[in-house]
């Protein structure tokens, strides 16, 4: 038993092993393989269209890969995670943001945090119907849990303002929260400091690395930006047009010849 | 009353989840034809007129359900189509359909014994109909709804069953639908597969619309109003001309610029905020 319970420590939360997936003619993700440990931040970087978002996609169930493997450990078991739904997904312990962030714009703040804690709770009909005492208990506790999540980052004083309404550093702030409403176990973000000026990145560097420690939680990070990435990461994976170029850590990577010209690369195109 | 309970069927769906339906009449029609039959071929009684209204929303219910599977694996549009393409299927199988007296329309259906009963019963339906609809859009299920209302992919990541709510609401609105339709029957003692055209389904969507969609309460102001209008315009002495004709578009545009959300938006009538 004990072994048992040894062996599976060792195994990664998330095991990506030769996932390909192609739009049409476009190889999109090419035999990517990389692996998360338990409590690590990993950062996927790679210039645009490297695939990144793909990948994304295919963890969280909106694409289905054309051939490879998503393993994911939950309760100790690992699990395939290739076909299930993206609310199935989100279930088993995976939450995620967007690249253009999508809240539910015309819902409260609170709202919006009180819809992800409540998929861990279904209410009857007959209770919602009838505004029974437990549907009312329900409620009331959701609502307290959701108010102090928000208190942790500040947003409980924005609770009753439409979404839409904050601005945009608070509107990606207020997505993580949102996500990590549904209580995961792994985090991906999806290029969380696109469109941020240095500031509004700095506090994000913090609460990315706050939230990890406060939540106990794995995170897989997506930016085109290096530096960013360079510099709250443990480890990083890079993507060039679909293929994994490099794995290590940021000085390795920004040691690695391939990196250098992938991203060097881009750069003399775009001074054309 | 029964026309406020119609559009609150409707503003379940199209308002809080979304889901642009155009089978309103079809679902009325189910409701209506398989009440009336229930009471004038096998219970004989007016006093299980409320049973058999059940009976003919649960069987519009189940329609609806039936429908929604495939329809929400099509996205916006299709659904108005499909489910338009319902009210029509259903209102040709009642044309020609001789047991409920095909195109020359059902007869002699059970009417209540007097005004008071009528009134009494409808008015129980409609407040019953307006609370549950109202506590289901106030509610952790009407959350989902009205997450997948403005993000159905966001709303899938965070765990909603997007799929399964918009079944469940449609079944819902589809009852309270057959319910109304059932009310209907009762009401005239006669009905006939004309009534349930295309324009009923208009009808039904402009009251939801000018209420505010998702709003309640504004269905049933809305349902009011459009319903005590014609009547006030008809007394008016404009001779041969009928005025409900002209006024009642010039209404429509100017509410469409005025208020496009309609009178209370999605808010209810005592909200503050
Ligand atoms: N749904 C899609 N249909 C067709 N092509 C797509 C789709 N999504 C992504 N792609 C293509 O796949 C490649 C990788 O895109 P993406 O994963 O979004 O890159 P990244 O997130 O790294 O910038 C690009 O060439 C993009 O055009
Ligand atoms: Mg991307």
């Amino acid at each position: 038993m004990s072994d048992f319970a040894n062996n599976i420590k060792n195994t990664a939360l998330l095991e990506i092993k030769n996932l390909n997936l192609s739009f049409g003619g476009i190889k999109a993700v090419q035999n990517v393989s990389f692996d998360l440990k338990e409590n690590e931040l990993l950062g996927l970087i790679g210039p645009n269209g490297a695939g990144k978002t793909t990948v994304f996609n295919m963890i969280s169930g909106f694409y289905r890969a054309d051939s490879g493997d998503i393993l994911f450990q939950s309760k100790n078991v690992v699990k395939k995670i290739n076909d299930l739904k993206p609310d199935a997904v989100n279930k088993i312990g995976i939450a995620r943001t967007f690249q253009n962030i999508r809240l539910f714009g015309q819902l409260s703040v609170l709202d919006n945090v009180q819809l992800a804690l409540q998929q861990r709770a279904p209410i009857a009909w007959f209770d919602s119907i009838f505004r029974t005492k437990k549907y009312l208990q329900t409620e009331l506790d959701l609502k307290n849990e959701s108010l102090e999540l928000l208190k942790i980052f500040s947003l409980d004083v924005l609770s009753n303002e439409k979404a839409s309404q904050l601005s945009y550093g608070l509107q990606r702030k207020l997505e993580i929260v949102r996500a990590l409403a549904t209580k995961p176990k792994l985090l991906i973000l999806d290029e969380p400091a696109a469109g941020m000026n240095q500031t509004e990145t700095d506090d994000l560097k913090k609460l990315i690395l706050f939230i990890k420690d406060h939540f106990n939680l794995t995170v897989l990070l997506i930016e085109h930006d290096m530096k960013f990435v360079m510099s709250i990461c443990e480890r990083i994976v890079v993507l060039n047009r679909g293929e994994k170029i490099a794995d290590g850590t940021p000085t390795e990577i920004k040691k690695n010849n391939s990196v250098i010209e992938a991203y060097l690369g881009k750069r003399s195109v775009a001074n054309v | 009353m029964i026309n406020a309970m119609m559009a609150l069927g409707l503003n379940f769906i199209t308002g809080v989840a979304n889901q642009f339906s155009l089978g309103s009449a079809g679902f009325i029609a189910l409701g209506a034809y398989t009440s009336a039959v229930l009471t004038k071929e096998f219970f004989h009684a007016w006093y299980l007129i409320p049973l058999t209204a059940l009976i003919g929303a649960s069987v519009s219910g189940l329609a609806g359900y039936l429908v929604s599977i495939p329809s929400f694996r099509l996205k916006g549009d299709y659904l108005a189509i499909v489910t338009m393409g319902f009210a029509e299927i259903v209102r040709v199988i009642f044309l020609n359909w001789n047991y409920v007296g095909a195109a020359r329309g059902y007869n002699g259906i059970m009417k209540w014994p007097d005004f008071s009963w009528a009134y009494f019963v409808t008015g129980s339906f409609l407040i019953l109909t307006f609370t549950i609809l109202y506590h289901l859009k106030i509610s952790c299920f009407g959350r989902n709804l009205w997450a997948l209302n403005e993000d159905e992919i966001a709303a899938e990541v965070m765990g909603t069953p997007v799929a399964r709510s918009k079944r469940t609401a449609f079944m819902i609105s589809s009852f309270f639908s057959g319910l109304a339709g059932a009310m209907y029957a009762h009401h005239l003692g006669y009905i006939s597969p004309g009534s349930f055209g295309f324009l009923m389904t208009v009808n039904v969507l402009i009251i939801s619309v000018l209420g505010g969609l998702g709003s309640m309460s504004g269905s049933v102001i809305a349902a009011a109003i459009l319903t005590a209008l014609p009547e006030v315009l008809r007394s008016l002495p404009t001779g041969d001309i009928d005025i409900r004709m002209i006024v009642f578009p010039i209404l429509l545009i100017l509410m469409m610029i005025l208020r496009p959300q309609g009178l209370f938006g999605r808010k209810e009538i005592w909200d503050t905020k």
